[in-house]
C-alpha cells in the first residue's frame, strides 16, 4: 500500500523505482526475525534513496541486457574521457554517437557503466526524435581506475558497446568512515 | 544549501530554425554519496540523490535521464535539441527525496 503510493507520486515510474519498491518488499521479508533495524530502515527510508546492496559488473550487465550480446560500436559511438582523472569525484564523459534518433532503426537508450564502481550502472539516457542526435556530456563519479563502458540501445534491442579506460588519481566515491 | 534544485540553463547566442542545438543545463544537488561507519558498513538511510530528469520542448519529450548516485555533485547535463519552432524549454529534475526541481527558458529565433 504504501509502497504503491510511493511509485505512483514519482515522476516517473522507472524500472528502477519499481524494481527499489519489490527489493524493498524481499527486504521487509527477509528481516522479519530483525525488527527492530531493518524492518526499521525500510519503513522510514521512502526506499528509493536506499544504499543497493553492491554489485560486480557483470551482474549489472545481466540485470539491465540479461543474455544478448554485445556489438563493437567503435565507429558508432565516440566518448570523450580524460586519460588521468584527477578527482574521481568529477570525471567529464561525452558520448557522441552517430545513430540516428529516429526512423526504422534508431538508439533508445544509452547507458553509462563503470566496471569497478560498486554499483557500475551510472547513467541512463533515453532519446526521442526531438533530440535530433543522441549526444550526451555529464560529469560522474569514479571509484578507481577503470574501464567506462558507454552501451547504446537500439529499438530492436540491438547492444553496441563501446569501452575506454582511465586513470583515477584520487576516488570519487569514497568518504572518511563516518561516526 | 539554501539553493538546492537551482537550475541553469545555458543556450546558443544564436539559434536557427531547424538547428540541433546543444542546451547544457546544471543544478544545485549534494547527490549524496554512500555513508560507511569504521567497519565499513554501509550506514543505512534515506540517500538524497537526483534519480530522474527529464526534458521537454513545448510539451514534447525531448530526452529523459536516470541517474544514480556515481554523477557528480551539482552536475550538469549537456544535452541536443532540434528546434523547428520558437517554444518553452523545461528541464526537470527528481530526488530521492520525493522533491522536484524545474527550470525553464525561451527559446526564440535570432
Amino acid at each position: 500500500m504504501a509502497i504503491a503510493d510511493l511509485v505512483k507520486t514519482k515522476l516517473m515510474i522507472s524500472r528502477r523505482v519499481f524494481l527499489r519498491a519489490v527489493m524493498g518488499l524481499i527486504g521487509v521479508a527477509a528481516s522479519a526475525g530483525d525488527v527492530a533495524t531493518n524492518t526499521y530502515a525500510w519503513a522510514q527510508a521512502g526506499l528509493s534513496g536506499l544504499p543497493l546492496p553492491d554489485e560486480a559488473v557483470d551482474a549489472t550487465l545481466k540485470r539491465l541486457f540479461g543474455n544478448r550480446s554485445f556489438q563493437r560500436g567503435d565507429d558508432k559511438i565516440k566518448v570523450e574521457l580524460p586519460q588521468i582523472a584527477e578527482d574521481g569525484g568529477n570525471v567529464a564523459i561525452t558520448i557522441d554517437s552517430s545513430l540516428p534518433v529516429s526512423g526504422a532503426a534508431h538508439v533508445n537508450h544509452i547507458y553509462i557503466i563503470s566496471d569497478k564502481n560498486r554499483r557500475p550502472m551510472i547513467a541512463k539516457f533515453s532519446f526521442t526524435p526531438e533530440s535530433g542526435k543522441a549526444l550526451v556530456a555529464t560529469q560522474i563519479r569514479l571509484a578507481t581506475s577503470t574501464d567506462v563502458r558507454a552501451i547504446a540501445e537500439m529499438n530492436d534491442g540491438t547492444l553496441y558497446a563501446v569501452s575506454k579506460p582511465v586513470r583515477v588519481t584520487i576516488s570519487g566515491c569514497d568518504l572518511p568512515p563516518q561516526g | 544549501m539554501a539553493e538546492i534544485g537551482r537550475i541553469s540553463i545555458r543556450l546558443p547566442s544564436s539559434i536557427k530554425q531547424g538547428d540541433v542545438i546543444r542546451v547544457r543545463s546544471s543544478v544545485v544537488h549534494p547527490m549524496e554519496l554512500v555513508q560507511r561507519d569504521k567497519q565499513g558498513t554501509i550506514i543505512r538511510k534515506n540517500y538524497n540523490f537526483i534519480e530522474a530528469m527529464s526534458v521537454t520542448y513545448n510539451g514534447k519529450g525531448v530526452m529523459r535521464a536516470e541517474t544514480t548516485q556515481a554523477v557528480s555533485q551539482n552536475p550538469i547535463f549537456t544535452f541536443l535539441l532540434k528546434v523547428d519552432r520558437p517554444g518553452k524549454l523545461t528541464v526537470n529534475f527528481a530526488d530521492t527525496t520525493g522533491k522536484t526541481y524545474e527550470g525553464n527558458a525561451e527559446i526564440k529565433f535570432t
